[in-house]
């Protein structure tokens, strides 16, 4: 079991990740640190660099400006309409960020974009117009995939904290506003912190709005100066140096992430879980509703109008509500061929990586917690490296690899697969041990006096009981992996090619309606298999649901 | 002085009254505990006076000032009470100092008499030198004092607490008690105490104030909530009691039970001869003897039955036995008492420890 375990992980996550050491430090077979050099002093690289902070950076500060006030009011006030708002979060974080980067550019490019023409040409007021082809333009649209990191967080901390620590704080004499910045605040400030360094690390990695918003911009991040290494001739060895620069600075942050949270994580587990008080706002609960609705303006609606107004449109312009058609979506889903190979693509790689991923994690996590194997530890950790690996990176090593090996799936769907389930295994490994620490030894122990062999238990006893959680960690993998793309973009072939690289690439053609017409193809499939999975995971749940004990 | 005053609070949940009509007279320098099973409404009815909880009828009134109607509420923290939670609410991210230096600091005392207030009473409650621990390195007892010395450094005049003795274990939780009420006596504190615990209620209490489903059932004295329970809910959750179901006899000063013996009982008013009656008896307060019945028939104020389990406790013997008619009744004899199952034996029923309930 351990020796499958780990060949797995050997094969999808350390190998190729020696390679792209090896690969880096080498030139034609000796060692030398000058790909490191230039990585770290050319200004090309240095800038992609700062570039990649800057945007990072802007994207946390900004993520907590607008996810911390959000789960405050849905926490802890009398905002209207909590459910729309949480729901606003959700959906902007389920919506693929390069579908709302190439929305915005509708809107805001510089010339053609719509609310540009608007300002210029009907209001006459140039003031108004917004370069989306800017760092504020990239760290526009990246935050608006980022913010929920730091919502989600946040609300769920500012839920574990209990009602009485505010309480104890009230009575003693402090008023709501003290309370809340005495008592609250800190209590909840772990949580906003780390959901601001995830919120960092998932920005800088995001490839689709970094090409799409940045490139015309002439504003190279790593992710885009990576891929332009790839251009002929491929420079493997500096593409190599500069994907572990990345690395480095994804792992610090997951390091400072883990290690502040460490320290200072209140989760306080309510005894009677009285809810708190919630703030009356008076007037101002209609100021923070408004800024509510101006999220949900921003970060849903105008994306998702835009895409449907511009697949509907003959030409995009001000006057688009003039010559609707359907034209664009008989030429994506009846003549342009390529959609159909993208979807059947997509779906497959999307469910058998999750599949796998669950398989895998299931089996390391099962390993931890329940053998006293030897190197089980080491099992674990390395399942874990892959969080600090950029989807380009992983797409990097992958490639450096699988080309000195005698098998050629270079150009494959496999060596996606590969990617894919390589990249989300720590879900996976995440979701089943949270799923077996729920049940009790002493349920499988029975199985195995009552006669039951290892596997006989496993299969009996074991998973059926870990079925909801193992379900739930299927779909946390499945729904990323089909809207995948800056891993797939340095993998696919014309017979491997997924939505998300498809969309890509319509895009960089120029045929801005039919892209759109794409995207909500996308969306609407994305949202079809998220609801399908979600039912058929109801029922195989609902159907049999075991009584765990313990 | 802080007397607190409750007139007809209703507070409810929904559909339920959690709390239903509740009026209550709290006395200054008085030690009242609210007693009653979980959901009985005691935790809300406390709420209710920190000002947590609005109510939804009545008037809370603390001496002469109006502090709670429907309408209106005087939020907690103008309200200068304290308050102890069950599990301590002790803030982890400040030390201990800064825990108990917080409602000083709100009300803005100068920083060294701050230092000198908090150092006073962390003495008081032996935590002297623990000034700048974190909650996370305190035992749970000591947790518990941080607690109390965070409510009692402001010198409020009333001081609420939600069971802070539940999370403690048993030898501890004792102590604590000793420790409290001696708090109490010294400061002269209105304590009112939230439990279900009743021997911790009887230990402690100037006054029970038993309460179910929301209802005030009885409020008095432990020693006569314990002896007089006005009904069978109260006697039920005071301790050990067996209920004997019987009639009023014809003089209705006396009731009929087990077949056809007669018990001179204190009953409640209104009387009638055949009423059917419930006599509670606490099992300590009845006696066993030997009973042969070949020495002839038994004295009248004793009845006989058949010893049908017997259990030793160590400080007593816990022996139930069956009437003829087949009626179970708990005793508690002293633990020298030595009976077998499936003795006959006489049982002598004390009528003056009896109460008798309608039913």
């Amino acid at each position: 079991m351990l020796a499958l375990a780990a060949a797995a992980l050997l094969v999808l996550v350390v190998l190729p990740l020696a390679s792209l050491v090896w690969s880096s430090v080498t030139d034609e077979g000796r060692l030398t640190l000058a790909n490191f050099r230039a990585a770290l002093s050319q200004r090309l690289y240095v800038q992609a660099l700062w570039n990649s902070l800057v945007l990072g950076a802007w994207t946390a500060v900004l993520s907590v400006a607008i996810g911390l006030p959000m789960a405050w009011a849905v926490g802890r006030t009398n905002v209207p309409a909590k459910k729309f708002i949480h729901l606003t979060a959700v959906v902007a974080y389920v919506t693929p960020p390069y579908l709302t980067a190439i929305a915005f550019v509708y809107l805001y490019s510089p010339n053609a974009g719509l609310l540009n023409r608007f300002a210029r040409e009907v209001l006459a007021a140039p003031a108004l117009t917004f370069n989306v082809f800017s760092m504020s333009g990239l760290v526009l649209v990246t935050v608006l995939h980022t913010f929920p990191f730091v919502y989600l967080l946040a609300a769920s901390a500012l839920e574990s904290v209990d009602a009485s620590m505010e309480e104890s704080a009230q009575i003693l004499g402090a008023g709501r506003w003290r309370t809340a910045f005495a008592v609250t605040a800190p209590l909840v400030a772990p949580a906003v912190l780390s959901g601001a360094l995830i919120a960092f690390v998932n920005a800088i990695a995001l490839f689709g709005s970094q090409a799409i918003i940045g490139l015309p911009g002439r504003i190279f991040t790593l992710p885009t100066r990576i891929y332009a290494l790839f251009d002929y001739p491929p420079e493997y060895g500096l593409a190599s140096a500069l994907s572990l620069v990345f690395v480095a600075i994804t792992v610090v942050a997951l390091f400072l992430q883990r290690r502040y949270l460490a320290k200072r994580s209140y989760v306080t587990l309510g005894g009677k879980g009285s809810r708190p008080r919630l703030v009356a706002l008076g007037p101002a609960r209609w100021g923070v509703f408004v800024f509510c609705v101006g999220v949900f303006v921003v970060a849903v609606l105008a994306p998702y109008v835009t895409l449907l107004a511009v697949s509907l449109s003959k030409s995009w312009g001000l006057g688009f509500w003039q010559n609707l058609t359907l034209k664009n979506y008989r030429f994506i889903l009846f003549e342009y061929d390529v959609t159909r190979r993208a979807i059947v693509n997509s779906l497959l790689l999307a469910s058998t990586a999750a599949t796998a991923a669950v398989l895998l994690g299931s089996l390391i996590s099962w390993i931890d917690l329940r053998t006293t194997l030897p190197g089980r530890k080491l099992l674990d950790y390395a399942s874990l490296i892959p969080l600090g690996l950029p989807g380009i990176v992983v797409a990097v090593a992958l490639i450096q690899f699988w080309l000195r090996m005698p098998l050629p799936i270079y150009g494959t769907l496999l060596i996606i697969l590969l990617a894919y389930t390589g990249r989300y295994v720590p879900l996976g490994v995440r979701s089943a041990s949270a799923a077996f620490r729920q049940i009790d030894p002493s349920l499988e122990e029975t199985a195995r006096v009552t006669g039951a062999g290892w596997l006989r238990t496993f299969r009996s006893v074991t998973l059926p009981l870990a079925r909801p959680g193992l379900f739930a960690g299927w779909i946390l993998v499945f729904v990323p992996a089909l809207q995948e793309l800056s891993a797939s973009i340095l993998l696919f072939s014309s017979g491997s090619i997924t939505l998300a690289v498809a969309v890509y690439n319509l895009y960089e053609t120029g045929y801005l309606e039919a892209v759109a017409a794409l995207a909500v193809v996308t969306m609407l499939i994305i949202t079809a298999a998220i609801a399908l999975a979600m039912r058929l995971g109801r029922s195989a749940v609902v159907g049999e649901r075991p009584t765990v004990a313990g | 002085m802080a007397g607190i005053s409750l007139e007809h609070v209703v507070k409810r949940f929904g559909e339920l009254a959690a709390v239903d009509d509740v009026s209550l007279e709290i006395a200054d320098r008085e030690f009242v505990t609210l007693l009653g099973p979980s959901g009985c409404g005691k935790t809300t009815l406390l709420r209710l006076i920190a000002g947590f909880v609005a109510p939804d009828a009545g008037t809370i009134r603390v001496d002469d000032r109006v502090l709670s109607i429907p309408s209106a509420v005087v939020p907690p923290e103008r309200r200068g009470m304290g308050m102890v939670f069950q599990n301590y609410a002790i803030w982890p991210h400040k030390t201990v100092f800064e825990n108990v230096a917080f409602g000083l600091d709100v009300r803005k005392v100068p920083r060294l008499e701050i230092r000198a207030r908090v150092a006073k009473i962390l003495e008081a409650v032996n935590l002297g030198g623990l000034e700048s621990r974190y909650p996370s390195q305190l035992s749970g007892g000591q947790q518990q004092r941080v607690a109390l010395a965070r409510s009692l450094v402001v010198e409020p005049s009333i001081l609420l607490l939600d069971e802070p003795l539940s999370n403690l274990d048993a030898k501890l939780r004792e102590r604590m008690r000793w420790e409290l009420k001696d708090l109490q006596r010294r400061t002269g504190i209105t304590f009112v105490y939230v439990t279900h615990d009743q021997s911790e209620a009887m230990a402690l209490s100037d006054r029970i104030a038993v309460m179910h489903q929301g209802r005030l059932q009885q409020c008095g004295p432990p020693r006569e909530v314990y002896a007089q329970p006005t009904n069978r809910t109260v006697a039920d959750f005071m301790g050990l009691v067996n209920l004997l179901p019987g009639r009023v006899a014809r003089d209705t000063s006396a009731v009929t039970f087990g077949g056809a013996y007669s018990l001179g009982v204190a009953l409640p008013p209104g009387a009638r001869e055949g009423q059917a009656i419930q006599i509670a008896i606490r099992p300590e307060n009845i006696r066993l003897a030997p009973f042969s019945e070949a020495a002839g028939a038994p004295p009248p104020d004793a009845v006989p039955a058949k010893v049908v389990e017997v259990t030793f406790l160590g400080n007593l013997t816990d022996c139930h036995v069956t009437l003829d008619d087949g009626t179970r009744v708990r005793v508690q004899a002293e633990p020298g008492a030595i009976f077998d199952v499936g003795q006959r034996v006489l049982v002598r029923l004390d009528g003056r420890a009896c109460t008798a309930f309608y039913d």
